[in-house]
């Protein structure tokens, strides 16, 4: 300490910078207890049940997968096939739809105003959960896949609408200026200079949404809109645990399975061909991490979906 | 001497790149795939069913049905606050709880900071399993375990945002910038403290973000848990649904639209804040 000293002339000591105060950080956290105490008494939630809960969730757990009922997986699978076609579908309907919208939401191809306009109508289709669409759709159609393919395919026009924008919104704009002087049409520069650039992306959304079609799908039975969930509804109504848990593995396997050939199919496509030959670390860091999954993490971070 | 070449020779456009095979195999497997599922589902192919709905005329009871949600009965208001807070409620008390374990889960899920290839699969097996459940069907099986209400609806949105959290937030973590980790282990830092002090502070605004995300998604999911029993203004929907009050029905699903259109405007708008 006394051979190092402060700078002779400036005549002030040199300060450490104050430590900060966290007073921001204790205010957040006093805040997030008072509502969650709030929250709590509005829930109305029993401490007691609340207890007795994990012990009861084992209990069914039990009864559901031990022994797995394998005479009831063919009932299961043909459910489940049905919600697989379901979420096909209603991820078709969505993608041709939610294309156009995307185009015009864009900022960088579609008017300023008109983009903002139809951001709001995206969020404003997003807005309806796809079973309150059931309960609206099946006064048209009936009960029966129809009215749930309708609504999973109105339900995700939302969300591929505006992630797609995104995809729109990142393209190099060299390709448009080659198209506007040449003299490109608005469909023609949308053909030429944007689909090309973005059209990757696109699909890869498209895959995207299906994987999380075929979970929405799953559980549209609940209000009659054919698929896997009808059976599994009834299954736990009527206590037939077993089939209950062979529709509930059912669900899971072919979900993960589809998962995997999906991604794989996803990954392939945004990293191009590269894949298939050996090149060197980046493409290979393209297979292990999800490109989807980065670009939705990062809409989401800049609050754009 | 270029230009000597280019007028001797006549320059030749370069040929035109064939599309891959690759693109037509893919092409006429969405085309075959589509066809099928099509016909299975309906029985007798999508168009004709479209066109058996819509020619004789609308039926008299949908025409009904229709004036009825065209109509929504604003005298129920009233009794839709307490499940509407209710359903609040659920979608704050899930996020909370839901997020804070998300928090460990992704740690666990990153190979950056999980400390050990045993520990990563693991986290990530059963991550995928959470993640492959839809939140209305752990509603449904919790509702068989533990009994209708609240409490059903809480624990399907707190596995529901563990799955969405963990897995955007481990995604970023995986992206990290690495100085803070080599400087926390040349520290000898643990496999904790490297996470809190080299991770953490990193992905902060992601994780708010998600966070804010999760909430708008638990909104949106609490509206519809109470169909299957798990408390909320689900289930006074499908109460007046059961007894076909569709002008009940109705106001209700404006209300849920505009409840949800809110959360999200809202959550857009703080996590706009948040990262600029």
């Amino acid at each position: 300490m006394s051979t190092v000293t402060s700078p002779p002339d400036t005549g002030t000591r040199s300060q450490r910078p104050d430590a900060p105060t966290g007073l921001g950080r204790r205010l957040g956290f006093v805040i997030v207890l008072v509502v969650a105490v709030l929250a709590w008494n509005a829930a109305g939630l029993q401490i007691d049940k609340l207890l007795r809960a994990p012990g009861r969730i084992i209990d069914l757990a039990g009864l559901l997968f031990l022994p797995p009922q394998w005479d009831s997986f063919g009932i299961a699978m043909s459910g489940m096939l049905e919600s697989v076609q379901m979420a096909w579908l209603g991820t078709l309907i969505a993608a041709f739809l939610s294309l156009p919208l995307s185009l015009l939401a864009a900022r960088n191809v579609s008017g300023r105003f008109g983009s903002e306009a139809v951001r709001q109508v995206l969020n404003g289709i997003r807005a309806f959960p796809e079973l309150v669409l059931v309960i609206l759709i099946v006064t048209v159609f009936g009960l029966g896949p129809v009215t749930g393919t309708i609504a999973l395919g109105i339900h995700s026009i939302g969300t591929l609408g505006k992630l797609s924008s995104e995809a729109v919104e990142s393209i190099d704009r060299g390709p448009l200026e080659a198209v506007d002087a040449v003299g490109g049409t608005w469909a023609q520069r949308m053909r030429w200079g944007v689909l090309p650039q973005a059209m990757p992306e696109i699909v890869a959304f498209w895959l995207y949404r299906f994987e999380i079609n075929i979970r929405a799908s799953a559980v549209l039975g609940v209000v009659g809109a054919g698929g896997i969930g009808a059976q599994l509804t009834e299954t736990l109504r009527y206590k037939e645990f077993g089939r209950a848990g062979m529709a509930f593995i059912v669900v899971v396997g072919v979900t993960l399975m589809i998962d995997a050939i999906s991604g794989r199919i996803r990954r392939r496509i945004i990293a191009g061909a590269a894949v298939d030959h050996d090149i060197g670390t980046d493409a290979k860091m393209a297979l292990e991490t999800d490109p989807v999954i980065a670009a939705e993490a990062g809409a989401i971070r800049d609050g754009e979906v | 001497m270029s230009a000597a070449d280019a007028s001797t020779t006549t320059p030749t456009r370069p040929t035109k790149p064939r599309p891959s095979p690759i693109r037509y195999v893919a092409l006429g497997a969405v085309a075959v795939l589509t066809w099928l599922a099509a016909s299975d589902l309906t029985g007798i192919g999508l168009v004709t069913r479209l066109q058996r709905t819509f020619a004789d005329g609308i039926p008299e009871r949908t025409a009904e049905i229709f004036d009825q949600i065209m109509s929504p009965d604003w005298g129920i208001l009233g009794a839709t606050v307490d499940p509407f807070l209710e359903t609040l409620a659920m979608a704050v008390l899930g996020t909370l709880i839901g997020c804070s374990l998300a928090l460990l889960v992704a740690f666990g899920a990153s190979a950056i900071t999980a400390g050990g290839r045993k520990r990563l699969a693991g986290t990530k097996s059963v991550m995928s399993v959470i993640r492959s459940v839809p939140d209305v069907m752990w509603a449904l099986i919790f509702v068989s375990a533990v009994g209708i209400g609240t409490i059903s609806g809480l624990l399907a949105l707190i596995l529901f945002n563990i799955g969405v959290v963990a897995k955007l937030l481990s995604e970023t973590i995986d992206a990290v910038d690495t100085g803070p980790l080599e400087a926390a282990d040349a520290a000898g830092a643990g496999v904790i403290a490297r996470a809190r002090s080299a991770v953490f502070p990193q992905v902060l605004p992601n994780y708010l973000a998600f966070s804010l995300y999760a909430f708008e998604i638990n909104v949106r999911a609490s509206a519809v848990l109470g169909l299957v029993g798990a408390g909320g203004i689900g289930e006074l929907l499908m109460f007046f649904r059961n007894r076909f009050e569709y002008d009940r029905v109705s106001l209700v699903v404006v209300e849920i639209f505009v409840f949800v259109f809110l959360t999200e405007l809202l959550s857009i708008t703080l996590r706009r804040r948040l990262t600029e």
